[in-house]
């Protein structure tokens, strides 16, 4: 087998052991005297929100750069001078959100990416593809070994990224939010992953924000807030609400919160909708003012495809869309906006924000056809820092200065830039797709918080997830997508988890007969 | 998501490098000119100071026409030729109307309609392949440097066209203002008109949204496509206005007057501090690129250096002005 774990050292001493670590980059303290310690076979949560410190934490753990002060100890040595390299192959192995990947290589390729198996400096090409399909296999990963990268899905990305780190000796393997682009499979997959590497011995540093993520694996869990370590938990007896509130600093008791939910006329009526490349297929669905439709499914199912037809940007092949009743025709991004429809983007880098432009700027990108922004083509920039200032203040911005680039943004600061352009004009229908992807709790809280005050306002709100509690909470009625059609309409009672699993499953049997 | 936030910033003193890297073209441009005044001190004689700055506006109005094309993330390789073109059929136009017997005025309207209409076709069809077609500017401009070309020489038999009015040459070069010289004057108004368009409507906002993020900006709903067919427009109206400023001094419609004019154009731009990468750059970055370029070889001139080292060291500046973007956009992550 290839994934070579050591003998777990003799009892108690834990395998990470980390005191006193403090970070400094010019000025900020993203580390402030943090003290971790990871024992041999423990999952050890890292909570926080965005900017707690969390990445920072694990890339001096992981090599990348070094602690200001403070001693790390592994396995019981201390550790000076740590790199990258020197941290694999003491069996520090890390997985970061950001890939690693050489697109234009194969998936083995990339395993065996600076340590190929050579003789004499010829490649050992058997060997490699015999070691990564066996490594591939003991994964129980859904990956083709001679695939190229880059055209690979982001899901396959990720299970290469991870079979990567668990090439050659592993004793403390680091995940960053794993999950977040997996489907509940594949997510399956590396739970009894995990579950194995615990039992070899295998310390697991686990960063993520989902609480059932954490319920399911964590041993402890370390919250860390502002630099600083604020208290580590036992996973058994922790709550969620004492998780976010230890998080951040103020006490909040549900994560979801409570919609009044009261349904009004039909806004959106999709009838019989299909797409030009086939993602959704003959889908019939609307949504009601004052109240949240959600839609769930796979990754893959169409459901992102939908919502970004009905906005403009998918090529649609036949059926309707009615927007307050009138037939909307060949519709635009531009064109929706001003009939009062707001699209918000799953990926908001590469969709939503001109990252080297101020906050100022993106928050009013999509109103500048209105003369509160703009006359006769000019633009009235007095009236735009105060709109703007006034919007971010109230999506609560931190700092609130809005002429920073949105690139030195967290991806919940994003998000509320994302969301104060929903602000900036009048708008009857809002489009999320993937609200709280990439975003911390507290930032979660305030976007639904957000979508709460949209739908006692009277708006229609649609919001697309694979997160299924979260669609499942602040839904009122959930559409559960599959294979581009909808296989199921959900509301009160029967709306349950259970019951989207199953018109996944009833859709997949129907599919066999 | 990690915590940006917190992202580490490059080693070493962080404000004084950056300080140095974006300060580097106005001090390299004062060293640049003593060092060629030790050697000869006419370079700092008021007259070549003059001189240098009439020569700078007509690179600077030609870079400026690239700046805008490369903050959308492009360039127009056929800017040189269709400088080219607007020269010969403008001064066809004038010499036809001198020919007839027109009134002077009426002969200089034929002049500029025919100058400009030659621009906004070439810029419709840069414009028109690049965004609706879908072709790469790369290739599209390549293939109008020829058609270009072609036009250029086939209406003027590849010979200068004679016949420009004294009228036109006056307007565009030989007059002045206070002693300032035509040139310099047409250049700085259409640098401060233009810089007001960059940063104070909502063409120029939608410009930078565009080069900096071409799907963002379409998913706000920002006219993409129309919006990069008036920016190609826009460059080679500019370019057929320098190619007018250039034919009233030649007093000919000549049919290589654009030569290597594209390449020196984005040069300068680059150079200045505009980003092939799209979205970063302006009126400033233009002119000061230009005044560097124009510097260089105006120094090389009077200290007698080859002709053909001089195209050695404009290569090796274009090098070095990509190689220093790519500098300061690490730096800004």
């Amino acid at each position: 087998m290839d994934i070579d774990t050591t003998t777990p050292p003799p009892t108690d001493a834990p395998l990470l052991a980390l005191s006193g670590i403090s970070k400094r980059f010019t000025g900020v303290k993203a580390l402030d005297g943090v003290d971790l310690d990871v024992k041999a076979g423990e999952l050890h949560v890292l909570f926080g929100e965005n900017g707690a410190g969390k990445s920072t934490l694990i890339n001096v753990i992981s090599g990348t750069f070094p602690p200001d002060e403070g001693s790390f100890r592994f396995g019981g040595e201390e550790i000076r001078h740590l790199t990258p390299q020197r941290a694999r192959a003491i069996g520090i192995s890390p997985v970061f959100q950001e890939f690693s990947l050489v697109p234009s290589l194969t998936v083995e390729e990339n395993l065996f990416l600076g340590r190929e198996a050579s003789v004499g400096g010829v490649l050992r090409a058997g060997e490699m593809r015999r070691r990564a399909a066996a490594l591939i296999e003991e994964l129980g990963f859904d990956l083709d070994p001679g695939a190229r990268v880059d055209r690979l899905s982001r899901a396959h990305q990720q299970m290469t990224e991870i079979a990567k780190a668990l090439l050659g000796k592993v004793r403390l393997l680091i995940l960053d939010e794993p999950t977040a682009s997996l489907t509940e499979r594949e997510t399956g997959r590396l739970f009894e992953l995990i579950a194995r590497l615990k039992d070899q011995g295998v310390g697991l540093i686990y960063v993520s924000h989902r609480m059932r993520e954490i319920r399911a694996l964590a041993d402890r869990v370390t919250v860390l807030r502002d630099g600083r370590h604020i208290r580590t938990l036992d996973a058994a007896t922790a709550t969620d609400g004492d998780l976010v509130e230890l998080m951040t600093g103020r006490r909040i008791d549900v994560l979801f919160p409570e919609i009044p939910h009261a349904p009004g006329k039909v806004v959106v009526d999709v009838e019989n909708l299909t797409l030009a490349d086939g993602t959704v297929k003959e889908v019939n669905l609307y949504a009601r003012a004052g109240e949240i439709t959600g839609i769930a499914g796979l990754v893959g199912c169409g459901k992102s495809e939908l919502v970004r037809a009905i906005y403009g940007l998918e090529p649609v092949a036949d059926g309707t869309v009615r927007i307050h009743g009138t037939p909307y025709e060949a519709p635009t991004a531009r064109q929706s906006l001003k009939r009062g429809i707001a699209y918000f983007p799953a990926n908001r880098v590469a969709e939503g924000l001109a990252l080297s432009r101020p906050i100022r700027e993106n928050a009013s990108l999509t109103a500048l056809d209105l003369d509160r922004f703009a006359r006769f083509g000019v633009l009235r920039q007095g009236a735009e820092r105060s709109a703007v200032g006034a919007i971010m203040e109230r999506l609560k911005l931190r700092p609130p200065n809005i002429e920073r680039p949105v690139g030195a943004l967290s991806g919940g600061n994003r998000q509320k830039v994302m969301l104060g352009r929903a602000l900036t004009r009048e708008l009857s229908v809002f489009l999320f797709d993937e609200p709280s992807v990439g975003i911390d709790v507290g930032a979660k809280l305030e976007v639904y918080a957000f979508m709460k005050a949209l739908v006692e306002a009277g708006a229609a709100v649609i919001v697309v997830s694979s997160e299924l509690p979260e669609v499942l909470a602040l839904s009122n009625r959930l559409y559960v997508m599959h294979h581009g059609r909808v296989a199921a309409e959900l509301t009160g009672a029967d709306k349950t988890e259970q019951n989207v699993l199953a018109s996944f499953f009833r859709e997949e049997m129907t599919e066999a007969a | 998501m990690s915590d940006i936030d917190a992202a580490p910033s490059p080693s070493g003193l962080p404000a004084l490098r950056r300080l140095a890297v974006q300060a580097a073209l106005p001090i390299a441009l004062v060293l640049l000119l003593l060092a060629f005044a030790a050697v000869d001190m006419r370079v700092l004689s008021l007259a070549n100071l003059l001189n240098i700055a009439q020569q700078t506006s007509y690179l600077a109005l030609f870079a400026m026409a690239q700046t805008v094309v490369i903050l959308t993330r492009g360039f127009d390789l056929a800017l040189g030729p269709t400088v080219s073109m607007v020269s010969v059929g403008a001064a066809l136009a004038m010499a036809s109307g001198v020919a007839a017997g027109y009134d002077p005025g009426l002969v200089l309207l034929m002049g500029l309609a025919a100058g400009f209409g030659l621009g906004i076709a070439c810029g419709t069809f840069n414009g028109a392949v690049i965004a609706l077609l879908g072709v790469s500017p790369f290739v599209a401009t390549l293939g109008s440097y020829n058609i270009a070309i072609g036009i250029a020489t086939t209406l003027s038999g590849g010979r200068p066209v004679q016949g420009v009015p004294d009228l036109f040459s006056h307007l565009f070069y030989g007059g002045s203002i206070a002693g300032i010289p035509a040139a310099i004057l047409i250049a700085a108004l259409v640098g401060i008109v233009l810089h007001l368009v960059l940063t104070r409507t909502v063409y120029g906002r939608a410009l930078y949204v565009i080069g900096t993020n071409p799907r963002a900006a379409a998913v706000a709903g920002l006219p993409v496509k129309a919006i990069l067919v008036a920016t190609y427009i826009l460059c080679s109206t500019l370019a057929a206005l320098g190619a007018l400023m250039m034919t009233a001094r030649t007093g000919s419609g000549e049919p290589n007057l654009g030569g290597s004019l594209s390449l020196q154009a984005i040069a300068a731009a680059v150079v200045g501090g505009t980003s092939l990468a799209g979205g970063r750059g302006g009126v400033g970055t233009a002119v000061v690129g230009a005044l560097f370029v124009t510097i260089l070889s105006n120094g090389m001139n009077l200290t007698r250096i080859d002709g053909y080292v001089q195209m050695v060291v404009l290569g090796a500046i274009v090098i070095a002005g990509v190689v220093l973007d790519r500098i300061r956009l690490e730096q800004r992550g």
